[in-house]
Parts: structure tokens; C-alpha cells; sequence
């Protein structure tokens, strides 16, 4: 026991005093926020060139020209910054084309040319509007896809057809309803003012002010962060520590010092040394990014959505996921010879580990359908399943986590026996690496 | 009292039989050497002292304790302890931090002052707070050895300790292995070194293809051969060939070294050299390790072939 203390003290320290370990601390955060942060940061560094689209409205009398142009006037006044009067979005411009003849052909023609004036850069792109828009519908099949088009050779610059469509569409029903019912235009866009769902949380009383607080747009978003957050750092931190853990056991293997400590310790201890020690690396990793995000998150107003109950569940998981995947880890480095080796052997814990990634979006959709609940507790997946599962509101049955615990304990019991006993027969061995079929017979025959 | 005892040990490989039916004492306080020519079988049966390797057959006791593929009396590491063929040291700690975690690992707590004493009769004082990987192969030499000694242990096994120093060094070395042994230690030690061999070993070992060839103090090992060695020196010529009674002529460049065959007469050959020319040295003596060391590894004639069939 003493023993594996010294062992565990060394690996922590020699994991955690390293200036990679604490750049890696550091950076990783940023890769994973970096995009979101990077689109945050540039999300004011529009083109503001100013745009130019020609309209062909082919409506009898060019009818709903003039609502386009009203709704691209109230935008353009919008594109300045209202102090600095700096242009922070691009400015549309637009080009009344008159329609040609009502023949295919002819209409061919002029999607042509205006296609050729969009490749010179004339324009950024036209929209064509057919006369039969004002026909009111058939029934079943009223809904012709070339109505209205848009053309354009930037197919993801989506922010002149995005803006046009709801008042384009309203003026058309106005037309409609006119035509059809003697409604006026304006009663008409009265009667169709626009009502969109608002996806909100739940109203809460404040503990600490005894007032109800009202749900806010924010809170949608901070049920969907935790569960993403915990599953994502469970699965950094375990790749953060085990594989340092891996290369390190190849090195002791190549630089012959495992035979100077297995004339110490037995490879037993050795090997559980190990795991404790990275145990330890892996929850100060977590605490360091729990408490900085808890500590974010109160700063904020947002902790009551990380339950302290769940951190300590957590970490739990935390810890039983670094054994259990460690042992595994620490077990294919005893087998292998050389880094390249790991490679070969490391894909199947990889795409194990991996599966709750693959599974986030509809475990977080239906977090107690069958299919999530039973992989929950397929051992390999239980730490990360679970408390997504657990995570997601409104939560789990309290049997199911501590289940859990107890199949992954199981589990992670197994793996440091069977780790045992390939890192005893693999940590002596020079030369080639173990296959994964020899590595099973060590695990079972004496 | 021995501080090893070796019964009938065979360790087997797959096919490969490593180490065939071996039987060896090792007395308390000796120095005993292993020799023998690489994958003869000698760092095996280190690990099996070490209980890194078990026996297939046989015991092995050390320190009046059985190693017979029991797993318990663990304890027993403690006392004993091995410094590998090759560097066993983290590349990555300091010299000063690596020695502490080898004492702490064989229960040896406050290390700090014999840490300095041995750091600083190694001349490696102030590289004591640099990283291993910054050594030079003889300091990594001299830190790894600290390390295999510094929890004050009975039995030292040592794979190849003077590989890689300099002449200051290896006397350094072998100095620190006989005051261990002053102290009361054990020390087995292989090497390649005959000569080494000769000046320190009390006892020595010969095993070769698993099994022991020769075993003794070097005087009775060297009776075995008598004196069938002759160092001649001859003014300006060398001595040629075919010679009375001699089986081999081994050209050392100012000497050379006349093996005789079995009741071959010196005098004869004597006559035989003066007759060729000026005959400055002539010298009968016991062959030298290296040369028995030879004799087995290399079989010549019927003398060698006899010892290891």
C-alpha cells in the first residue's frame, strides 16, 4: 500500500509539473470555445460593400416591387451604427428589371443574362417573382417551387432572400385577399400580423428574495450547455490524462525501468500506483475547469442550472471513468513496444470511449427512451451517459445513477484485474508487441 | 549462510530453454561475478533472483528466503536490489528526485543525507537539481547505481555496472562496490570485463547456453587448465605457426600467446624458439580469464569441448 502511494505521488507529480500540463490547461478551453468565441468576436466584421439585386417582378403591374423596396429601405437605414454612423452591414441596392415576354423561352433568356451580369459582378444576385404568385391556391398542390427564385453564385449568403421573404410573402397574401375576399391591403396585413414560439425555461421562485423570477430566452440555452459541457470534459479528461499515462508506460518499457521498479514493487501495485495517481491528475483537471465554470456561471446568475448534487455526481463518474479507461490504456501501452504500436491497439478503446459523443444529440433529445436509458448502462458509456441523462431536465430515477456506479465499479474492478495481468506478462517484454488476441490469453490463462 | 541459493533452476522461453538445471550458492559478503557471452543466460537468472522472472523448476532462496514462485514474502525486495543492463532512470526528473522516489519505493524514508554523501563521492553534487536527460551516459551510469544501492540493501545484483565508464570512473565503481562490501553487502555483478573480473570477483560464474560452465575462485578455476599458457616475445619476428606442442598461437601484437597441448614439454618448445631467433620473453603461466573466458565460449580443442559438454 505504501508502496503504491510513492508510485501514485510520482506519477501526479510527474504529470502535473510540466509546463505542457499546464499549457494544455489552458489552451484546451480555447480550442473548444475557440470557434464559438472566434465567430463571437468577428461577428461585427461584415462585407459592408454595399449589394446589388435586380428584381423581376412579373406580377401584372409589377405589384409587389414596391414592398420589396420598402422593406430593403427600412433595412438599409439599419445598417449603420446609430453613433458612429460606421457601416456595420452591407447596404442592398436594387434594380427594378422590367419582366421580359410571358414565354418560356423568353424568360430563359433573361435568367441568362442576368445570370452573366451576377458572373461579371454587376450583381450580386436576382430574384424573380412569376405572375402566377397572386393565383390563389388549388388545394393539395399549390405549392410551386418556382414561384419565387432566387439566384444567386453565393449560395450561402443567405441575408437578402432571409430578409425579403416574411414581408414578401405577407404582401402577397394582402394581394391575394384583395383580390379574392375585398379585404383592403391593410386590414389584410393587420389580420396576418406574424406570431413566432419563443422556446423559454421554467419560472422560478429566488430562495433568497422570496420573489418570482421570470423565465428568460437565456435560460433555454443553459439546459442545453451543462449536459454538453460535462460529457465533453469527461471525455477531454480522460484523453488528457490516459494517454500521457500509456506513452509513459512505453517509456518505462523501452528505458528498462520497469524492471528496476518491479524489483521494488509487485506489477500489481505498480500499475495501481499508476491509476491513483492519474485519478488524482484527472479530478485536479476537473476541478480547475468545474470551478472556473461554476464560478462563471455564479458570476453570471446561471448556477442554479449546475446543481451541486450533479457535481459531486460528477466527479464520482469522473473518477470511475479514469480507472476504468486508464487500466485499459495503461494495459495496451505494457503491450505494446513502441508509440507506434499503441496506435493499432488504441482504436478499439477509442471508438468505445467515443460512442457517447456520437450519441449526444439524441440521448439530449429523449434522455429516457429505451435506447438511452440501456446504453446508460453499458458499462464503457455509463460515466458519460449517465450524467448527461442526469443533466438533461428533468433528470433520472435516483436508482439509475447509483446503479450505475455500481456496474461501472464492477466493471472497473474487472479492467484493473485483467490490465493487471497483461501490464505483468507485457511490462518485461522486448522486442514485438502483443496482439490483441495474445493479450486475451494472458488476461486467462496463467 | 548463503545470501542466494540456486536449486536446480530451469526457465524456459517457449522453445528457448534460457537457464538449464542451475545450481549456485552465493556466501554472505562475497562478490561474486557473472560471466559469460551475450544471451548465455545471465540477465535471466538475475530476474529470477529479483522475482521479476519465476523458475519453471527448481527454488531459488535469497536472503534465507524462498523464491519458488510463491508470491508472497514480498518484503524480501527491500533488502535487495538490481541495477539493469540498461539505463532504468525517468529522463525527465532530477537526479536529485529520481534517487528519492528508488529509496521511498524500497521503504527507505529519510534518504536526504545519504542522497548528498553518495551525490557527492560521485562527483555529481552539482547536477543534483538537473534532469536526467541532461547527463552524460557515465553520470547516468553513476546515478543509476546510486540508485540501485541507496536504500541500504543485503544483496546488490548488478547487470553490467562498468559498461560505459571511464577508467576514473571505473575505479570510482569499484571502489563504492567494495566498501558496499566492507559494509557487509552481497554483490553479484555480470560483466564483459574479464580483466574487472579477475581483480574484484572472489567467485566466479561462467554460464553459457543456460548452463553453468565454470564456478569457483579464479585460482581453482585456473587449475583446472594448469599451466598451459606461454607469452613469448621474439626480437623482431613473430614466432610462426606450426610449433611443438602448442594448439593455438594467439597474435596479441608484441606478444603472443602459445596454448600447449596436454602434457606438452615447454622445454622442447623452448629449444624449438631459440633455434628461430632471439628469444627476448618466455614466460609460462595460468591462462587469464579472458582466455578460459575463450576456451569455452570458442571451442578449439578437446579440453574446451570437454568442460561444456
Amino acid at each position: 500500500m505504501r508502496k503504491m502511494m510513492v508510485v501514485a505521488v510520482r506519477e501526479y507529480l510527474a504529470a502535473v509539473r510540466t509546463k505542457t500540463f499546464v499549457v494544455t490547461l489552458i489552451i484546451m478551453p480555447i480550442l473548444l470555445g475557440g470557434s464559438v468565441l472566434m465567430q463571437w468576436l468577428l461577428r461585427d466584421y461584415h462585407d459592408t460593400r454595399a449589394k446589388t439585386f435586380a428584381i423581376v417582378d412579373r406580377t401584372p403591374g409589377a405589384r409587389l416591387f414596391s414592398s420589396i423596396a420598402r422593406t430593403v429601405e427600412s433595412y438599409n437605414e439599419t445598417t449603420n451604427d446609430p453613433v458612429t454612423h460606421k457601416p456595420l452591414l452591407p447596404r442592398f441596392e436594387l434594380q427594378q428589371v422590367p419582366a421580359s415576354a410571358d414565354t418560356p423561352k423568353a424568360i430563359d433568356e433573361q435568367r441568362l443574362e442576368l445570370s452573366e451580369r451576377v458572373q461579371k459582378g454587376e450583381l450580386f444576385g436576382f430574384l424573380d417573382i412569376s405572375a402566377d404568385v397572386l393565383k390563389p391556391g388549388q388545394g393539395k398542390t399549390d405549392q410551386n417551387e418556382d414561384s419565387i427564385r432566387y439566384q444567386s453564385n453565393s449560395p450561402t449568403s443567405r441575408e437578402f432572400p432571409r430578409l425579403i421573404e416574411k414581408p414578401l410573402l405577407l404582401a402577397i397574401q394582402a394581394e391575394r385577399a384583395e383580390a379574392q375576399l375585398g379585404v383592403s391591403k391593410e386590414k389584410m396585413r393587420q389580420i396576418m400580423r406574424p406570431i413566432s414560439v419563443e422556446s423559454m425555461g421554467l419560472t422560478w421562485r429566488n430562495p433568497a428574495t422570496g420573489e418570482v423570477e421570470p423565465a428568460t430566452l437565456q435560460s433555454r440555452y443553459a439546459p442545453l450547455g451543462v449536459p454538453i459541457g460535462f460529457v465533453m470534459l469527461m471525455f477531454l479528461v480522460i484523453m488528457m490524462t490516459a494517454t500521457p499515462m500509456m506513452q509513459g508506460v512505453v517509456e518505462e518499457k523501452m528505458q528498462r525501468i520497469a524492471e528496476v521498479l518491479l524489483g521494488s514493487v509487485r506489477p500489481f501495485d505498480l500499475m495501481v500506483g499508476k491509476l491513483l495517481g492519474l485519478t488524482a491528475v484527472s479530478l485536479t483537471i476537473s476541478t480547475v475547469y468545474l470551478g472556473g465554470a461554476y464560478w462563471a456561471a455564479w458570476h453570471y446568475g446561471f448556477h442554479r442550472y449546475i446543481p451541486l448534487e450533479l457535481l459531486a455526481w460528477f466527479i464520482a463518474f469522473q473518477a470511475l471513468a479514469t480507472l476504468m479507461y486508464g487500466s485499459l490504456f495503461i494495459a495496451v501501452g505494457a503491450a505494446c513496444t513502441d508509440m507506434k504500436e499503441t496506435q493499432n491497439l488504441m482504436w478499439p478503446v477509442m471508438i468505445v470511449a467515443m460512442v457517447p459523443l456520437f450519441l449526444l444529440g439524441s440521448v439530449m433529445q429523449e434522455p429516457n427512451s429505451a435506447l438511452a436509458v440501456s446504453l446508460s448502462f453499458f458499462p464503457l458509456s455509463t460515466p458519460m451517459l449517465m450524467i448527461l441523462r442526469q443533466s438533461v431536465p428533468p433528470g433520472v430515477p435516483s436508482w439509475q445513477p447509483m446503479l450505475g456506479v455500481v456496474v461501472v465499479m464492477l466493471t472497473t474492478l474487472f479492467c484493473v484485474w485483467a490490465s493487471g495481468r497483461i501490464f505483468r506478462v507485457g511490462i518485461l517484454m522486448q522486442g514485438k508487441g502483443a496482439k490483441l488476441g495474445e493479450m486475451l490469453s494472458w488476461v486467462f490463462h496463467d | 549462510m548463503s545470501a542466494v541459493a540456486i536449486q536446480d533452476v530451469t526457465k524456459t522461453f517457449r522453445q528457448h530453454v534460457a537457464v538449464d538445471n542451475l545450481s549456485l550458492q552465493v556466501p554472505r559478503g562475497s562478490i561474486y561475478g557473472f560471466i559469460g557471452p551475450n544471451g548465455s543466460g545471465k540477465t535471466t537468472t538475475l530476474r529470477m533472483i529479483m522475482r521479476i522472472l519465476y523458475p519453471d523448476r527448481g527454488a531459488i532462496r535469497v536472503l534465507d528466503e524462498s523464491v519458488d514462485g510463491q508470491r508472497d514474502g514480498r518484503s524480501i525486495l527491500d533488502r535487495v536490489a538490481y541495477l539493469p543492463e540498461e539505463r532504468g532512470l525517468y529522463k525527465q526528473m532530477k537526479v536529485r528526485d529520481v534517487l528519492r522516489f528508488y529509496a521511498e519505493l524500497k521503504g527507505f524514508r529519510h534518504c536526504g543525507p545519504d542522497i548528498d554523501a553518495w551525490l557527492k563521492r560521485m562527483d555529481l553534487l552539482t547536477w543534483a537539481d538537473k534532469k536526467v536527460q541532461t547527463l552524460s551516459k557515465g553520470m547516468s551510469q553513476k546515478v543509476q547505481f546510486i540508485a540501485t544501492v541507496i536504500a541500504r540493501p543485503e544483496l546488490i545484483l548488478l547487470d553490467e555496472p562498468f559498461s560505459g565508464l571511464d577508467p576514473v570512473n571505473t575505479d570510482v565503481m569499484r571502489d563504492a562496490i567494495l566498501e558496499l562490501r566492507r559494509n557487509g553487502a552481497t554483490i553479484v555483478f555480470s560483466t564483459h570485463d574479464m580483466a574487472v573480473a579477475e581483480e574484484l570477483c572472489d567467485f566466479i560464474f561462467m554460464i553459457y547456453k543456460g548452463r553453468k560452465v565454470l564456478d569457483g575462485t579464479l585460482e581453482s578455476i585456473q587449475d583446472v587448465y594448469g599451466s598451459d599458457t606461454v607469452h613469448v616475445q621474439l626480437d623482431g619476428q613473430s614466432v610462426g605457426n606450426d610449433l611443438p606442442g602448442v594448439v593455438k598461437v594467439t597474435d596479441l601484437g608484441r606478444w603472443q600467446e602459445l596454448r600447449l597441448a596436454p602434457e606438452a614439454d615447454t622445454q622442447v618448445l623452448l629449444n624449438y624458439l631459440i633455434q628461430r631467433g632471439r628469444v627476448r620473453h618466455f614466460e609460462i603461466s595460468k591462462p587469464t580469464l579472458h582466455d578460459i573466458f575463450v576456451r569455452i565460449a570458442q571451442p578449439i580443442d578437446t579440453l574446451g569441448e570437454k568442460l561444456h559438454a
